[in-house]
């Protein structure tokens, strides 16, 4: 059944039809004004997050709600940047992330093009493939990532680090999807100007779809960057680290100290927030792709 | 023609290479080597002796991996039908709003599902600590005035831990329910109060029946997403005693390959869930043909 | 033009077939060298598929075609040295209108200095020179439509493959856009070949048309003609608008170059033949174009037919009447001023040379 109009039971006067649509108003508000409370109560925890890191830790400790700094100050930043190897760590994710962004994308456009525009012998089953290596669970292939790693000598590297998160069947899916929808008389017009297969693809085909590609790259950029359960196991040295599992060393290393542990997890935070603020269309874009709805 | 022919076979080649190596080593060989793993009672490196589906049964009848499973289970059932439903409600709301504040709400919500796992769990772990969590003055009275460390109490410990992970999660599903909420036309509710249908007639009738497609895809997307927990109940253990009352599957894993050198073991736990999550999977792709062909 | 030109684009007995569907049997084409043939028909004709087949991007079942005479059957698109322009353009939305001119020139590996010259000349016989740094998305229909030819022009092909280029634009962009392929045309002297469903654009374009019907080549030959000696019904019925009349009559008599023959309403009328009669139906068809029928008094000794008024249609210039005659309902097209009204009753006669018989096979008699 689809979009069936409810029918009052009997025509409503004027004036009763004026009190109902009045009283729907005020639950109309109501419902607005738990949507603002709601929001208010889900920023809070990351307010608290933030406004912690501003504060003397002898202000953190003194009971009671204080919701901005007495004493405001940037020390906790300072010895973060100082006493821990966050700078590494942000080198190391920005290293990792970029390069998964990179080969992702590049790998995801070429195979998502010739699966959509080429005609070749194993083009079915490259495609089936792609739609089952969507189910699986790629925490189910930690051990054998790591013995196969290991195998390598690729434990404990950079290059280690991102090789399994190179496998993002979603991406291709989506470009092929995209590639499919282009009009045919593109492809048709550049072959008679002489284009071949590569040029079609990147001076046509990934230009006239410039949007999806940022939309694909950051997203796969910001989930590399949070990546938690993969760089946690295969990197054993502080100085390989990435952020998303560096900050929660400081705290074994350091004890508790509030500011600081909230700091360098801001820190840590900063970049995929930004990325989001300045993208949010892209991204929303993104995730509506993946989850198999067109954005 | 034949030259032509040549030329597409060779360019598909060149653009199929990365990926099929890539997803050879990378994908084909690991789950071939994880199930032949399975039946070994090899170290995680290093070579083992065949064993049959000896560790499948150590699996089945050991008091942890069913511990594990059910946990798993558990959390599943605490994350990702609240997360669903509660989605639902803020899309609903957030869906009235209109122009800035809908952006800004929005973005409230959405901004923790962009957070690395570890900066949640720094937040979350610093709001409820036993000394100076601000959450101590809300927990505090309930618990009869005492402070309670709830990561550290076990049977609080899941919900918890399904607490966090719904405020960190919860917007990847206010989304896409926007987004199915935005597919319905104004019209169909401008005729719909014309003919004097209440508020919850208009939900029932016109809002429920053609976002309920929706609703299976966020709740089918979260069960398969949440059954690979394992981030934030390492992090809020972390530290902590008492981890095999606690423990997920992946964390089983871990425990085994990772801390006790079995990876016989570990491929096999791996290979058991592999096999949930893709039955999940065709689950909710039969789910989507259905939606699909209606 | 130069008269009695080589064969420039031939296609010999080419056939399409998509797996049980044919699209072209056997068809046979010459197209004069600097000549405009214009491939006519309805949609579904085959027509836009016969050009592609030319242009390579449809692969020929059978058969072979020749450019130049050299055979190109296999040879890709961009090595034919045509250049083609789309109905929806195609222009690479992403490109400036000076890098959708160009892009041709940079995929073949010209220089900056080439490039930039031979899109400046192209611009300035199209008149786009203001125009060359805006994206397609900036530009109006007809801009565009301008873009996509000087695309081909670049190219200095030695075809121009035109794929209903005009369909997409709004009735008074397209004339004044015929208008300009005509004088283009004039001003290159190059081979044009030209997809149309309009006939129109084909009769004032055109110095040959290639009408098509199902795959086959119904007629060839220049507008005149096709309008004044279809070689069948179909090209009768598709080329002239209103469309030529039809109806049933009985022959009684064939002479030498005229046959008598029984109208509906029970007159005689005298319809000139093509070839020297060798049928044996007692029944044909005949047809006669609105504009060849008139007006004259019921009881006049010339009226074919009678009928009454149905319906008027005044465009201005001349009138369309809709008369209910025993042979059906015929269309006669009339001066402005015709004078008479819905529910006249009047009588229609046309003359011998003007009139068409039809056998049953279709084929003019």
């Amino acid at each position: 059944m689809t979009g069936a109009v409810a029918v009052a039971d009997a025509p409503l006067s004027a004036a009763s039809r004026l009190m109902r649509l009045r009283r729907i108003d005020l639950i109309g508000a109501l419902v607005t004004l738990a949507t603002l409370l709601g929001a208010v109560v889900w920023a809070f925890p990351l307010y608290w997050g933030l406004v912690t890191t501003f504060k003397p830790e002898t202000e953190i400790v003194q009971p009671g709600v204080q919701l901005w700094p007495r004493d405001f100050t940037f020390e906790n930043y300072a010895n973060v940047l100082t006493q821990t190897k966050i700078g590494l760590w942000y080198l190391n994710s920005l290293i990792t992330s970029g390069a998964v962004t990179i080969i992702v994308v590049a790998m995801a456009a070429s195979a998502g093009y010739a699966i959509s525009q080429l005609q070749f012998p194993g083009r079915r089953f490259f495609w089936a493939m792609i739609l089952a290596s969507f189910m699986v669970p790629i925490p189910a292939l930690i051990v054998n990532h790591f013995v196969l790693m290991s195998q390598f000598g690729w434990v404990n590297t950079l290059q280690g680090v991102v090789a399994p998160q190179l496998i993002a069947p979603v991406t291709v899916i989506i470009y092929k999807q995209f590639f499919d929808q282009m009009p045919k008389d593109f492809r048709e017009a550049a072959k008679m100007d002489g284009a071949n297969e590569f040029q079609l693809l990147f001076r046509i085909y990934l230009p006239m779809n410039w949007g999806v590609t940022t939309a694909l790259a950051i997203i796969t950029f910001i989930a590399a960057w949070n990546l938690f359960l993969w760089p946690f196991l295969a990197v054993s040295s502080e100085e390989k680290l990435n952020v998303a599992v560096g900050i929660t060393q400081v705290h074994d290393a350091f004890g508790v100290q509030y500011g600081r542990d909230l700091a360098v997890a801001m820190l840590a935070a900063l970049p995929v927030a930004v990325v989001y603020l300045l993208f949010q269309r892209r991204v929303t874009q993104a995730i509506m792709l993946s989850a198999g709805i067109k954005g | 023609m034949l030259k032509s022919k040549r030329a597409e076979y060779f360019a598909a080649a060149v653009l199929m290479a990365p990926f099929v190596v890539i997803y050879a080593v990378l994908f084909v060989y690991p789950t071939i080597k994880m199930v032949e793993l399975s039946f070994t009672n090899a170290p995680l490196i290093g070579p083992g002796r065949w064993v049959g589906i000896d560790n499948y049964w150590r699996l089945a009848t050991e008091r942890l991996f069913p511990t594990a499973l059910w946990n798993t289970i558990y959390f599943v059932i605490l994350s990702a039908l609240p997360s669903t439903l509660l989605a639902l409600f803020v899309a609903l709301g957030v869906n009235r709003l209109k122009g800035w504040t809908q952006s800004v709400v929005l973005a409230a919500f959405f901004l923790p599902y962009i957070l690395p796992v570890s900066v949640v769990f720094r937040i979350w772990d610093w709001m409820f600590d036993h000394d100076f969590g601000i959450a101590q003055y809300l927990i505090a009275p309930l618990n009869g005035g005492q402070r309670l460390s709830v990561f550290r109490t076990v049977p609080l410990f899941m919900p918890m831990v399904a607490l966090v992970t719904i405020w960190w999660l919860m917007g990847f599903n206010v989304l896409l329910f926007i987004a199915g909420l935005r597919n319905i036309s104004t019209e169909i509710y401008e005729a719909a109060r014309l003919d004097g249908a209440t508020r919850w007639a208009q939900f029932k009738r016109i809002t429920w029946p053609l976002i309920w497609p929706v609703t299976v895809l966020v709740l089918t997307i979260q069960l398969i997403l949440q059954f690979k927990i394992f981030d934030q109940v390492y992090l809020f253990t972390q530290g902590g005693y008492r981890v095999d009352t606690t423990m997920v599957m992946v964390q089983y894993i871990y425990r085994q390959a990772f801390q006790l050198n079995k990876g016989g073991l570990a491929a096999s736990a791996s290979v058991v869930l592999f096999v949930l999550i893709a039955v999940m999977s065709v689950l909710q792709y039969q789910l989507l043909r259905v939606r699909a062909q209606r | 033009m130069s008269p009695h030109a080589a064969p420039h684009v031939e296609l010999r007995r080419v056939t399409k077939r998509y797996g049980a569907f044919t699209a072209i049997s056997d068809l046979s084409l010459t197209v004069d060298k600097g000549s405009f043939t214009a491939l006519l028909g309805p949609s579904g004709c085959g027509k836009s598929t016969l050009l592609r087949m030319i242009a390579g991007l449809e692969p020929i079942t059978a058969g072979q075609c020749f450019i130049n005479g050299a055979e190109v059957t296999d040879v890709d698109p961009a090595k034919r040295r045509i250049a083609m322009v789309f109905q929806s353009y195609a222009l690479y939305p992403h490109m400036t209108v000076r890098q959708n001119i160009a892009f041709s020139l940079s995929i073949a590996g010209a220089s900056r200095k080439e490039q930039d010259a031979r899109t400046q000349e192209v611009a300035r016989i199209l008149q786009l020179e203001d125009y060359l740094d805006r994206r397609p998305a900036e530009l109006s229909g007809g801009q565009r439509q301008r873009v996509a030819i000087g695309r081909a022009l670049v190219r200095k092909p030695e075809v121009f493959l035109f794929d209903e280029p005009l369909s997409n634009l709004d009735a008074k962009l397209r004339v004044q856009m015929r208008l300009e392929l005509a004088k283009l045309h004039a001003a290159l002297h190059s081979t044009m070949i030209y997809v149309t469903h309009d006939q129109t654009e084909a009769m004032t374009l055109a110095d040959k048309i290639v009408v098509l019907d199902r795959g086959r080549v119904a007629q060839i030959g220049s507008p005149l003609e096709l309008y004044n000696r279809p070689a069948n019904k179909f090209v009768a019925a598709f080329i002239g608008s209103p469309s030529m009349n039809f109806f049933r009559v009985g022959l009684t008599a064939v002479e030498e170059k005229t046959a008598s023959v029984a109208l509906p309403g029970g007159r005689t009328a005298r319809v000139g033949l093509g070839a020297p009669p060798a049928f044996a139906e007692a029944t044909v068809d005949l047809g006669v174009r609105p504009e060849h029928l008139s007006l004259v008094d019921t009881h006049d000794a010339e009226a074919a037919l009678s009928g009454r008024i149905g319906i008027v249609e005044n465009l201005g210039n001349l009138t369309l009447l809709y008369v209910d005659t025993p042979a059906g309902q015929l269309i006669v097209e009339g001066p402005g001023d015709v004078g008479s009204k819905k529910g006249d009753l009047v009588g229609l006669k046309f003359s011998a040379a003007n009139a068409r018989l039809f056998g049953a096979d279709g084929a003019t008699l």
